[in-house]
C-alpha cells in the first residue's frame, strides 16, 4: 500500500500537470456518475417509497426473478446480443466503407453532398420512422404490397413473418446510423499520415492496394475502438428502435423482444423500480464480463489498441 | 497546399493499369455513395413534404414525394405562439453552445492524458472513466441525487452538465489523438515546453478534424437531448425545441396507452402532419452544422503541415 | 459554493453509509415516521370534531373544517397529467382570489405531460419533492404505488378536513379506495359506467337499407359487411397497436365480469354464481365461437392484418374507420365533434354497473407538509359548484359559454380547455355539451334504475384486487398476455393451435399461483359481503 502511495506521489510530482488537466474531467464524472451509482443498492431492496432507496428492506435476489420466471431472460438476453451482433457488424461495416469511398472522392461537390445527405436520417426520430417502416410494410396499402400487386404478384403480410424482422430492423439501423459512424471515420482517415500516401504514389499503387495497404491500416486503432466500445453495451437494446418499429405486435416478439422492451413493458403494469433497477444490473454485470473478457483478449494481442 | 498540386501531377504520369484501377473504383464508389445519399435523402423528403400536405391526403395515400394538396396549416399550428418556439430555439442554442464548447475542452484534456504513453495511470484513468458507461445508478437514484443534492430541479444546469462528458466519445477522441506522433510532443518537451503549452499550441491544431467531429457529436446530442429536459425542468419557458417535439410526438401515443386502460376519451391529439411540421422545424438549423463542420475534414492537413 | 461543498460532502456521505448497509439508513427512516407522528397527533389534536363524524350532517362537517387553523397563508401544490393550456393565468389567479379568503391559501399546479408520466409519475413520489394534492388512477398503477408507500394514509384525515366530500362519497366509493383495509385516495364523485359497444355511423349505411340499430354482433357483422364491399378505402373497424376491445365487449355482451374491474384483463367471473370462480380466456365455454367470428373478421378485412403496429389511435374520429368499440364516454363525445355523422351507439355490457370510483383520484403525497389544508382545498373544489366551475371549465364568456339548456360549450379553445384534474369531476356539477344526443341521457336513466348495490357485476366492484404476492407472476402473466392473446384475439393466428399455445405460455408464466391468490382473496370478499 505505502509503495504504491509513493509511486503515485512520484507521478503526480513528474506529470502535475497531466493530473491537473485530466482534473476537470475526474471530478464531473465523480459528481455526475459514481455519486449517483449508490443507486446500485436498488435492484437488491423491495423499494418503498416512504422508506427511499437506502431506508428499502434488503429483498435479495428477488427483483431479478421476474426476468427468469417463465424463461423469458434468457430468450430476450439471446436476442439482444443477437441484434447489437448483426447491427454492429453492418451499421461500422457499413460506416467504413462510405468513409473509404468518400474520402477518396476527389469531385468536392459531390462529395460534400453525400457526405451531407448520408447524415440526415441521424435526424429522424424514430417516432416518425415507426410511422414510415408501417407506411412500407402494412399488409392493404403498404408501398412494398403495392410494389408487388403492380408487379402482378400476391401481397405478402409482413407483420405475420417474423424472421425477416431482424434483416428489417438490421437495415434500418444501418441506414439510421451509417452516416453519424462514418463521420468518425472520415476523420480517422484525415489523420492517417500523408507522407504514406505520397510514397505510396511513388511506388505505383493502385487505389485498391492504396485503402488496403495504408488507409486501413492507418485507421485501425479508431475502427478496434469503435468495435470494442460497441461490445461494451452488447447486452443494451436501442429501446427506441425496437418500441417504435415493431410496437406492441406480440407475433414478431419472439423475434424481436430485447431486455429494454420487455422492462419497458413490465414497468407499464407494475410500477417496480426495483425490477427496473434489477434489469439494468444484470445488464451491467453481464456487459462488464463480456468487455473485461474482450478487452482482455485484444491487451494481449496488441496492447497500444485495448480500451484500458 | 503544395503537397496537393505536386500529387495530381504525379497522377497524371502513373499506368494504365492504376488508371484502370481509378476507373473502376469510381464507377462503384460513386454510384454506391450516390445510392446510399439517396437512399437516406427519400424519408427526408418525404417527411417535408408531408409536413405541407393536408392531414386527409396522408390518412388516405399516405406519404409522397411532393405535398399533396400543399398547405401550410401545420405550421401554422407550430407557430401559433411563436415567442414559445422562438424561446426554445434560444435555449437549444444556448445549451449547445456553452456544453460543447466547455465539454470538448475537458473532455480533449482528459483524452489527451489518457493518450499519453508515459503517463503511468493512464489505463486507470481509462478504466476509471469507462466504468461509468457500464454500470450507472439507474434513473431513480440519478434523479433524487441529482434534484436533492446538486439541485438540478428546474435548472437549465440540469440540461448542460449531466450530459458533459460522454465516455464514448473521450475515448473516440483518445484514438485520434494516439494517432499524433508521439515524437512531436517528445521534441516539444526538450524544447523546454510546459504540458499545457503543448497541449494548447501543438495537440489541438493537429487534432482539428478529430475536435470537429467530437464537436460535432456533441453538439447533436446537446441540440437532441429531451430527456432530461423531462424529467428535470417544470417550467415551460426553459423548454428546449427537441423537449417540444417529443412531447409533440409521444402524446398520441401515451394518450391511446390511457385510453385502452381507462375510459378516458381522445380528443385533440396532434396530427400526422403537425408531427412532420415539429420535427422539420426541430431539426433544421442543426442539419446546416454539418457542412459547415465538414471543412475541417480535409485529408493530409493534419501531420503535413506541421513538419512541411 | 459552500452549499455546494457541503452537498456534495452529504452525498458522500450518503454513499459510504450505502456501501457500509447500515449507519445512516436509520436517519432516512425515522423520517417518514417522524412526520406520521405529526399527522396522527395533530388528528389526535382536532379530536372533537371527529367525534361528530358519526353524524355526517353537514353542520358536524361544518365544525369539523372550523377546526382548520388557518393562521398561516401556504402555497398548496398539485401535480396533474396534461398540458397547460396557454392563457390559464387568469382562471389561476381568480381562483387564488377565492382560496386566499376561504382557506388562506393558494394552489400552484404543476403539469405532467402525457407524454412524460409512464417514466416521470413514479419518480414523483421518490424524489422526495414536496408536494401535496397528485392525481392518480389504476393506469398509473395506482394499487402499486399504494401499497409501496407513496401515498399519505387518509382513514382519518378524509372524513375530518374534507368532510363534505366525505359525506358525498358512496359506501362503494369508500370501500374502493381503500387498499389491505387502509384508505389511501379520494376517489372521484363522478358516477360512470361500465356501458361498452360499438360507437358507429349511421350516414353511411342508411342509403343501403340497413336503418336498424346494431343489437348483437350478428349485427356488427352485417354493418361491416356492408361497410366493406361500398367503401373500398375505408378500414370497416378501428384498430389499432393497443389490441381490440372486441374481446372485452364479447365477454361483457356474455354477462361475464374482469375482476380487475377494467379492460385488457385476463380473469373473468360470471357475477350470477353465488361463489364465483375465476376463469380465463381457454376455459371459457365460447372463446371458440369468438375466435372464429374473429377468425372471419379478419379474412373479410375488417381491420387492417398489421393492425398491432398501427399507432393511428383516431382512426374514428379522422374517419378512416366508421365503427369503433368503446365507452359511453367516448360516444357523446363522437356525437358532439360529428353532427353529420349521425353516431349511434349500442351498449353490449347486459350486466351494467359503475366503473370503480378510483378510476380516477386523488392522493396525497407522504410529503405533503399541510395535508389538512390540502384536503380542505379539495373539498372546496368538488362539493362547491362554483369554485368547481372555475377549476373545471374556466370562466363563463372567457373559456365557456352555456346555453339555454345549461349545455356547455368550450371557446377559445387555442388558450382553454376543461381540466385533465379528471378527479374533481362531480356527477353532479358535470355538463353535458351542446350537442349531446337524447340517447345519452335515456341510457343513464336506464341504467341508474338497473344499478343494485348487491346485485350483479356492482356487487362485485368493490372487490380490490392485490397483486403484490404474486406481482412476478402477474407481471409476466399479463406480457404473455399482450404476446400471445392479442394476435389471437384478432384472428392472425389460427383459433385452435393459438388458443393451445396461449395456455401453456400462460401457464408457463404461473397464471395458475396469480388465480390461486385472487380466487382466495375473492373468496374472502364474497365472505365479507354476508
Amino acid at each position: 500500500m505505502r509503495v504504491h502511495f509513493q509511486n503515485f506521489r512520484k507521478e503526480l510530482k513528474k506529470n502535475k500537470a497531466l493530473f491537473l488537466m485530466a482534473l476537470p474531467a475526474v471530478l464531473i464524472v465523480l459528481v455526475f456518475s459514481y455519486l449517483p451509482m449508490s443507486g446500485l443498492v436498488l435492484a437488491f431492496k423491495e423499494y418503498r417509497y416512504n422508506k427511499g432507496v437506502f431506508g428499502s428492506d434488503w429483498n435479495g435476489l428477488a427483483n431479478f426473478r421476474f426476468l427468469f420466471s417463465s424463461g423469458v431472460g434468457w430468450k430476450i438476453t439471446q436476442n439482444t446480443i443477437f441484434y447489437n451482433l448483426i447491427n454492429l457488424v453492418t451499421s461500422q461495416g457499413l460506416a467504413i466503407i462510405i468513409a473509404v469511398i468518400i474520402s477518396e472522392i476527389k469531385v468536392i461537390p459531390y462529395k460534400k453532398i453525400t457526405q451531407s445527405v448520408i447524415f440526415f436520417p441521424y435526424f429522424i426520430s424514430w417516432v416518425i420512422v415507426g410511422t414510415f417502416v408501417y407506411n412500407i410494410f402494412n399488409y392493404e396499402t403498404g408501398l412494398l404490397n403495392t410494389i408487388i400487386t403492380g408487379l402482378g404478384g400476391e401481397k405478402i403480410n409482413v407483420y405475420s413473418i417474423p424472421w425477416v424482422w431482424p434483416i428489417i430492423i438490421c437495415i434500418f439501423n444501418s441506414w439510421k446510423w451509417c452516416g453519424y459512424n462514418s463521420v468518425v471515420y472520415i476523420a480517422a482517415v484525415t489523420g492517417v499520415d500523408a507522407e504514406c500516401y505520397e510514397a505510396a504514389e511513388i511506388d505505383g499503387a493502385n487505389i485498391f492496394q492504396r485503402i488496403r495497404y495504408i488507409t486501413l491500416p492507418g485507421i485501425r486503432a479508431t475502427v478496434i475502438t469503435m468495435l470494442l466500445l460497441n461490445v461494451g453495451r452488447i447486452l443494451r437494446g436501442d429501446f427506441e428502435m425496437f418500441y417504435q418499429i415493431v410496437g406492441n405486435n406480440g407475433q414478431l416478439f419472439d423475434a424481436t423482444d430485447v431486455i429494454d422492451t420487455y422492462v419497458f413493458r413490465s414497468l407499464t403494469t407494475s410500477a417496480n423500480l426495483g425490477m427496473t433497477a434489477a434489469a439494468t444490473f444484470y445488464q451491467s454485470v453481464l456487459c462488464f464480463i463480456i468487455i473485461m473478457t474482450v478487452n482482455g483478449i485484444v491487451k494481449k494481442i496488441d496492447k497500444d489498441y485495448a480500451l484500458f | 497546399m503544395a503537397t496537393v498540386s505536386m500529387k495530381k501531377e504525379r497522377m497524371k504520369g502513373t499506368g494504365i493499369r492504376k488508371g484502370r484501377a481509378a476507373i473502376t473504383f469510381n464507377i462503384l464508389g460513386y454510384s454506391f455513395v450516390g445510392l446510399t445519399a439517396l437512399i437516406c435523402l427519400l424519408p427526408f423528403i418525404f417527411m417535408i413534404s408531408g409536413s405541407f400536405s393536408s392531414e386527409k391526403e396522408i390518412l388516405l395515400h399516405g406519404y409522397s414525394l411532393l405535398p399533396r394538396e400543399f398547405t401550410l396549416e401545420a405550421y401554422s399550428t407550430v407557430f401559433r405562439f411563436p415567442e414559445k418556439i422562438i424561446r426554445a430555439y434560444g435555449v437549444s442554442v444556448f445549451i449547445t453552445a456553452v456544453g460543447t464548447g466547455i465539454g470538448l475542452f475537458i473532455l480533449t484534456m482528459a483524452a489527451y492524458v489518457m493518450s499519453r504513453q508515459d503517463f503511468k495511470y493512464r489505463n486507470v484513468l481509462s478504466f476509471f472513466f469507462y466504468f461509468t458507461t457500464l454500470f450507472n445508478g439507474g434513473m431513480v437514484s440519478t434523479y433524487i441525487f441529482y434534484i436533492q443534492y446538486l439541485h438540478l430541479k428546474d435548472s437549465i444546469l440540469s440540461l448542460i452538465l449531466p450530459g458533459m462528458l460522454s465516455v464514448f466519445n473521450m475515448l473516440i477522441m483518445r484514438s485520434f489523438i494516439t494517432a499524433v506522433p508521439s515524437a512531436l510532443i517528445e521534441s516539444a518537451k526538450i524544447d523546454g515546453a510546459p504540458e499545457f503549452t503543448i497541449f494548447i499550441k501543438i495537440i489541438m491544431p493537429l487534432l482539428k478534424s478529430g475536435l470537429a467531429t467530437i464537436g460535432l457529436f456533441m453538439a447533436l446530442h446537446y441540440w437532441n437531448d429531451w430527456y432530461n429536459a423531462m424529467l428535470y425542468l417544470n417550467s415551460e419557458e426553459k423548454y428546449p425545441l427537441q423537449y417540444m417535439l417529443y412531447d409533440l410526438l409521444n402524446q398520441a401515443q401515451s394518450l391511446a396507452r390511457i385510453a385502452a386502460q381507462s375510459g378516458v376519451p381522445m380528443d385533440n391529439l396532434p396530427t400526422n402532419t403537425l408531427k412532420l411540421a415539429m420535427a422539420v422545424v426541430a431539426t433544421g438549423p442543426i442539419v446546416l452544422l454539418y457542412p459547415f463542420v465538414q471543412k475541417y475534414f480535409v485529408k493530409g492537413i493534419a501531420v503535413g503541415s506541421v513538419k512541411g | 459554493m459552500k452549499k455546494k461543498l457541503l452537498s456534495i460532502a452529504l452525498a458522500v456521505a450518503m454513499v459510504m453509509s450505502a456501501l457500509t448497509g447500515c449507519g445512516n439508513t436509520a436517519d432516512q427512516k425515522a423520517k417518514p415516521k417522524e412526520e406520521k407522528e405529526e399527522t396522527t397527533a395533530e388528528s389526535e389534536e382536532s379530536e372533537p370534531g371527529a367525534e361528530g363524524e358519526n353524524a355526517e350532517t353537514e353542520e358536524a362537517a361544518a365544525t369539523t373544517a372550523a377546526e382548520l387553523d388557518l393562521s398561516k397563508q401556504v402555497e398548496i401544490v398539485m401535480y396533474y397529467l396534461g398540458t397547460e393550456p396557454a392563457g390559464q393565468q387568469v382562471i389561476w389567479d381568480q381562483l387564488n382570489e377565492i382560496l386566499l379568503d376561504r382557506l388562506n391559501c393558494t394552489l400552484k399546479v404543476n403539469f405532467i405531460s402525457f407524454a412524460d408520466y409512464p417514466n416521470k409519475y413514479p419518480l414523483l413520489f421518490s424524489s422526495g419533492e414536496e408536494f401535496d394534492i397528485a392525481y392518480t388512477a389504476s393506469f398509473l398503477n395506482y394499487s402499486s404505488l399504494a401499497l409501496k408507500g407513496a401515498f399519505m394514509e387518509l382513514d382519518e384525515l378524509w372524513p375530518m378536513y374534507a368532510p363534505k366530500n366525505y359525506a358525498l362519497a358512496s359506501e362503494t366509493a369508500k370501500k374502493q379506495a381503500k387498499i389491505g383495509g387502509v384508505t389511501y385516495c379520494i376517489p372521484s364523485l363522478n358516477r360512470t359506467y361500465s356501458a361498452y359497444g360499438p360507437i358507429y355511423r349511421k350516414d353511411l349505411v342508411e342509403p343501403y337499407g340497413f336503418t336498424k340499430e346494431i343489437e348483437n354482433f350478428e349485427d356488427v357483422e352485417e354493418y361491416l359487411d356492408i361497410i366493406k364491399e361500398n367503401y373500398p378505402e375505408m378500414q370497416p373497424l378501428s384498430i389499432y397497436s393497443m389490441g381490440s376491445d372486441v374481446d372485452d365487449c364479447f365477454m361483457y355482451y356474455n354477462g361475464m365480469y374482469p375482476i380487475k374491474g377494467s379492460q385488457n384483463d385476463f380473469f373473468w367471473i360470471d357475477p350470477t354464481e353465488e361463489n364465483p370462480q375465476i376463469i380465463t380466456y381457454y376455459e371459457y365455454e365460447k372463446t371458440p365461437e369468438f375466435l372464429e367470428m374473429m377468425n372471419r373478421w379478419n379474412e373479410k378485412g375488417f381491420y387492417p392484418k398489421s393492425a398491432l403496429s398501427d399507432t393511428d389511435s383516431k382512426k374514428f374520429n379522422n374517419g378512416i374507420a366508421p365503427m369503433l368499440m368503446h365507452n359511453v364516454d367516448n360516444y357523446v363525445s363522437s356525437a358532439v365533434n360529428n353532427p353529420e355523422w349521425d353516431v349511434h351507439y349500442a351498449n353490449f355490457a347486459t350486466d351494467i354497473s359503475n366503473l370503480s370510483f378510483t378510476q380516477d383520484a386523488m392522493v396525497i403525497s407522504n410529503t405533503s407538509k399541510n395535508p389538512e389544508r390540502a384536503l380542505a382545498l379539495w373539498d372546496l373544489l368538488t362539493t362547491d359548484e362554483e369554485v368547481f366551475d372555475l377549476f373545471y371549465y374556466g370562466i363563463e364568456g372567457t373559456s365557456y359559454e352555456l346555453n339555454e339548456k345549461d349545455e356547455i360549450t368550450m371557446i377559445d379553445t387555442d388558450n382553454y380547455s376543461t381540466s385533465s384534474m379528471w378527479a374533481v369531476r362531480n356527477s353532479e356539477y358535470l355538463k353535458n355539451s351542446v350537442g349531446t344526443p337524447d340517447h345519452y341521457g335515456e341510457l343513464k336513466d336506464e341504467w341508474n334504475a338497473y344499478i343494485k348495490e348487491d346485485q350483479g357485476a356492482q356487487k362485485y366492484r368493490s372487490f380490490v384486487v392485490d397483486t403484490t404476492a404474486v406481482e412476478t407472476e402477474y407481471s409476466a402473466c399479463l406480457n404473455t398476455h399482450q404476446q400471445y392473446w392479442w394476435p389471437l384475439e384478432l384472428g392472425y393466428t389460427d383459433s385452435e393451435e393459438g388458443l393451445k399455445e396461449y395456455q401453456s405460455m400462460m401457464e408457463a408464466a404461473g397464471i395458475e399461483k396469480v388465480r390461486e391468490e385472487l380466487q382466495r382473496q375473492l373468496d374472502e370478499y364474497v365472505a365479507g359481503l354476508q
